[in-house]
């Protein structure tokens, strides 16, 4: 019986792994109208998923529309509930959205899909998974926990405390990522030196965040590590260290752009942060979009597809989201002294 | 005694009240160290606060004030990254150049336009943002593009009295106050603004050219948040789009709380910066305090607003009413 069992199951995953080798390829040249929806317009990671987004497009060869739209700063949420609405009547095929209205969205998603125009998130997912038919995810939610934990440790060398810069204390990525952060410290003996004194919000404003490091220093004379998993953040708090001569003393890491870390990665305030390339991003989001759009695939669970150049991906339940469906892209990259330079340019 | 000067000793007592207590509750509170913080970080508000001061003296607003201050930020750094030779001097005028010219749209078009000023400033705000948008084709104006003196300047001292250290920023913003203040109380043509305020229908009666002195209210308020970018630009280095966002509700909070009249016609400089400060140091102090929570913050802010709004009414009122007893 067990024998049996053993048997079967073989076969099964025999069976799946040969249905999984014959991953969905796109056929080009149908015309997907298709529209990139950023958090909001005039921030490099943006630009980045974008000129990503237009490789893709060029490689299907799309004969329908591609558009950049999104809100200005201050009209984030608002706006972008206002241009999906827009979308839908525009009867669009696909609309690529890196959500910056929580839930609030949800209701307007789900009236998207009921008239024919798919939702595909990617960078910030929509919480509640409802009206979104998959979540393209830059990484795990849950490693980027360890990585943070990791890069603590390495600063710290071991032991010591550190505290959390973060972002608006509603963004659902970065309340994510702290979340597992804070359970793999729990989990790992190997963490257990190291002490979370903190978690503040800079509401990725340069002088709230540069404030608020400030603050950190001075509330905790011991502190050893600034960790903010914010492009913002990162930045406001190593100018803030080294406007202070304390990059010795306290050092920074976090997510970041390498081309605003570089000088604070090469003189030590920040000699190791994270971050995975949105162009990347944008890519497979855009390849994953036109797959759904045209019929090739139906974004259940299970489904394997190919990304032009980045390869194959399959569609998974997402473990942070119950009911909720992800393609997971990662990885990401470490950079410090040796290959900041570089990826700057 | 005059309400003004009521006002601001009552001000004053408030700002050395939290002073106090905070100086309780948290270890090393009356230091140094904390004096360079608050008064390195209030530096930059305080221009835009007096320039919105102006400009509600008038019975106006001017919400563009955070938008014009992010425009003059990243336009500054980018052509200092092209230019970084051009002299200290002349790069502090084209900030407060750019600012005074986009202060003369807002102004020409309430001054001339006869749009309540709430809706222009309204409409800058998201326009200036968007021209930022496009303009800054997503680049970020980084510290490494900036010449040296001006990643240098927010660290540099003016002077130092009691190893307190007063730097070059701070005495910079409180120029802006300390001139404003003396033209306010001391120039005959700058009690316009007071007039117009008070009462437009009797100013024009009185031979006050009011389109101008509304046009000119709004081209300094432009003209110092040019100075507050100019500030902000030198402190946080790293500029994008989101630069200056949100700071126009901290200057009408510095503003107000400061104890200048929403209804436009009385206020102070003296009154700003005690505003400004007191606003700021609630703020910075709260982020050093263990028992208040991040998220209790703001409401907290909210609240002294709400409470200086609602103390300024009711002393205006119990001060008409006697003066009308009086009489």
């Amino acid at each position: 019986m067990t024998k049996l069992g053993i048997a079967l199951g073989l076969v099964a995953s025999l069976m799946s792994s040969a249905v999984m080798a014959e991953a969905v390829k796109a056929t080009p040249g149908q015309a997907v109208n298709m529209v990139l929806l950023p958090k909001f317009l005039g921030i490099l990671p943006f630009d980045q998923a974008d000129r990503g987004a237009q490789e893709a497009a060029k490689e299907l060869g799309s004969t329908g529309t591609y558009q950049y739209i999104g809100p200005t700063p201050e009209n984030s949420a608002a706006g972008q509930i206002e241009m999906l609405t827009t979308a839908t009547t525009q009867k669009q095929n696909v609309v690529m959205l890196s959500n910056n209205a929580g839930d609030q969205i949800a209701a307007v998603a789900e009236a998207a899909q009921a008239a024919g125009t798919k939702v595909v998130t990617w960078d910030s997912p929509i919480p509640s998974g409802k009206g979104e038919s998959l979540f393209v995810a830059q990484v795990d939610f849950g490693s980027i926990g360890t990585v943070m934990a990791d890069m603590v440790m390495s600063m710290t060398g071991g032991a010591g405390e550190f505290a959390v810069l973060s972002a608006s204390p509603d963004a659902a990525n970065q309340n994510a990522w702290i979340e597992a952060m804070k359970k793999v410290l729990a989990e790992d003996a190997k963490y257990k030196d190291l002490k979370l004194v903190d978690v503040v919000y800079g509401n990725d404003q340069s002088e709230e965040s540069y404030n608020k490091a400030l603050g950190l220093v001075d509330k905790y004379p011991d502190l050893k590590v600034i960790m903010a998993p914010t492009t913002v953040g990162i930045v406001a708090a190593a100018k803030a260290m080294q406007d202070e001569g304390l990059c010795e003393k306290v050092k920074v890491s976090g997510l970041g752009l390498p081309a605003e870390m570089v000088s604070y990665t090469m003189n030590g305030c920040a000699p190791e942060f994270a971050l995975w390339s949105f162009v990347d991003l944008g890519y497979l989001t855009t390849y994953t979009s036109y797959l759904l759009a045209t019929g090739a695939i139906k974004g259940e669970v299970g489904e394997t597809f190919t990304a032009g150049r980045m390869g194959d991906f399959t569609i998974e339940a997402d473990p942070g989201r119950e009911g909720a469906k992800r393609v997971l892209m990662g990885p990401f990259t470490v950079y410090n002294k040796d290959n900041v330079e570089a990826a700057s340019k | 005694m005059h309400p003004q000067t009521l006002r601001i000793l009552a001000l004053a007592a408030a700002l050395l009240a939290t002073v106090l207590f905070f100086s309780t509750q948290i270890d090393g509170y009356l230091s140094e160290r904390m004096f360079t913080r608050i008064s390195t970080s209030a530096a930059v508000i305080l221009p835009i606060a007096v320039g919105q001061a102006i400009v509600v003296i008038t019975r106006n607003i001017d919400l563009s004030i955070g938008s014009t201050m992010g425009v003059v930020a990243y336009l500054t750094g980018d052509y200092l990254s092209g230019h970084p030779e051009l002299h200290p001097v002349l790069v502090l005028c084209l900030a407060m150049g750019i600012g005074a010219g986009i202060g003369a749209i807002n102004g020409i078009l309430v001054a001339w336009g006869r749009v309540p000023s709430i809706i222009v400033t309204l409409g800058t705000l998201a326009l200036l943002r968007s021209f930022l948008v496009e303009y800054s084709d997503a680049r970020t104006i980084t510290t490494a593009s900036l010449p040296q003196w001006l990643v240098d300047l927010p660290q540099a001292n003016a002077f130092s009295i009691f190893g307190i250290d007063v730097r070059v920023t701070v005495v910079l913003a409180l120029a802006s106050a300390v001139v404003m203040g003396l033209c306010l109380s001391r120039l005959r043509a700058a009690r316009r603004f007071f007039a117009v305020g008070s009462n437009p229908d009797a100013a024009v009666m009185a031979g006050i050219n009011l389109p101008m002195v509304t046009l000119l209210a709004f081209v300094l308020s432009g003209a110092l948040a040019g100075l507050s970018g100019f500030l902000f630009l030198a402190k946080f280095g790293n500029i994008t789009v989101v630069a200056g966002m949100g700071f126009e509700l901290k200057s009408v909070a510095a503003v107000v709380v400061g104890g200048v009249s929403i209804l436009g016609g009385s206020g102070s400089m003296v009154g700003v910066v005690i505003g400004t400060v007191l606003v700021d140091t609630i703020d910075n102090s709260l982020t050093r305090w263990e028992l208040v929570s991040e998220f209790w913050r703001d409401a907290l802010l909210g609240f002294l607003i709400m409470a200086a709004v609602t103390v300024d009414t009711f002393m205006s009122r119990q001060l008409s009413r006697l003066s009308r007893k009086e009489s």
